[in-house]
């Protein structure tokens, strides 16, 4: 059995789907072992660039020059722009509700329940969300 | 239609000539046949489409003396800041890896502030884009007056933000000078 030049593209591109599913696996575990909110939005940022990329390259290397592969170009230059936009807005809208940050000095504070006021707790190091006018 | 055009930055119909070629090379990627009656839609649709957003895509300075159209940008400059751009996200996307899944977390979030000015508001939300983009750092809020509040995952992000290389960048990107300043950091409670 010899190594046709079809296989050898597969194998390429089974390289390269496997190196993004290095890094989406990473994303996962990242999400579960992160302490709050605002780390796992980045544990989710592994996952939308490298992980997407190696993944879209494998499947264009997978299929060819053709016109199905430059509409995942497309598919994944949409995934790229639009998806900053989404992790900013969750990112915004949690500092704008008071969500606390939690950070190394923080670790050991007892936790935050849901019914304290967020002025009073101790798992807020940052001092308080800066009081800005407008926007 | 004259008083829509007024003190746009740029040819008002240049910016319209890009956008309906590369509205039209969509369309016809996308539908693949190269037959009158698509040609034909596709150059409708195309116009039509530009005719209504173009509008839409010119957004005004501070001041509101000037309005800048939002894709000009010089593809030369545009394509040499993508290939940095997606070589910073390699380097922060290993560091982000190793940090989250090793042993030990190797992490110390904390929310880093810097002010940036540009006259294209353009610039700020390119600058916030790249910086969420960029796995480790999330922009959580971008004031009026040009200050950064990004939330960084490792030290090394957070000094990543912080030594204006990417702000360089992106000034370089709209012809518009550096005003960077980083912002003193807020005193724990």
């Amino acid at each position: 059995m010899s190594i046709t030049l079809d296989m050898l593209r597969q194998g390429i591109a089974a390289l390269f789907l496997l190196g993004g599913l290095v890094f989406f696996v990473g994303s996962a575990i990242g999400m579960l072992r992160l302490p709050d909110f605002y780390t796992r939005v980045h544990a989710s940022g592994n996952s939308e660039t490298l992980g997407c990329m190696l993944s879209f390259i494998g499947l264009i290397i997978y299929e060819g020059l053709t016109l199905t592969s430059l509409k995942m170009v497309f598919v994944f230059l949409i995934v790229f722009l639009a998806n900053p936009i989404g992790s900013h807005i969750l990112g915004k809208a949690a500092y704008k509700s008071g969500h606390p940050v939690w950070t190394l000095a923080s670790k050991d504070a007892p936790k935050v329940l849901s019914g304290q006021p967020q002025g009073s707790s101790a798992n807020e190091p940052m001092g308080s969300l800066p009081a800005k006018e407008g926007n | 239609m004259f008083k829509e055009e007024q003190n746009v930055v740029g040819s008002p119909l240049l910016h319209k000539s890009c956008l309906f070629l590369l509205l039209f090379a969509f369309w016809m990627a996308l539908a693949g046949r190269t037959e009158t009656k698509f040609i034909v839609y596709g150059l409708l649709t195309s116009a039509v489409t530009v005719w209504i957003t173009y509008p839409l895509m010119l957004v005004p300075n501070k001041a509101g003396d000037k309005r800048y159209y939002v894709l000009g940008i010089s593809v030369f400059k545009l394509l040499n800041y993508s290939v940095w751009l997606l070589w910073q996200l390699i380097l922060a996307n290993i560091d982000v890896l190793l940090a989250t899944t090793g042993q030990v977390m190797a992490i110390d979030p904390k929310v880093v502030r810097f002010y940036f000015k540009a006259e294209n508001p353009m610039a700020s939300i390119v600058l916030a884009d790249s910086i969420t983009l960029t796995p480790g750092t999330v922009t959580i809020n971008v004031t009026d007056d040009g200050l950064f509040e990004i939330h960084a995952l490792t030290p090394g992000a957070a000094s990543g933000v912080l030594d204006g290389s990417m702000q360089k960048k992106v000034a370089w990107l709209f012809d518009e000078p550096l005003q960077f300043a980083v912002a003193e950091e807020e005193v724990p409670a």
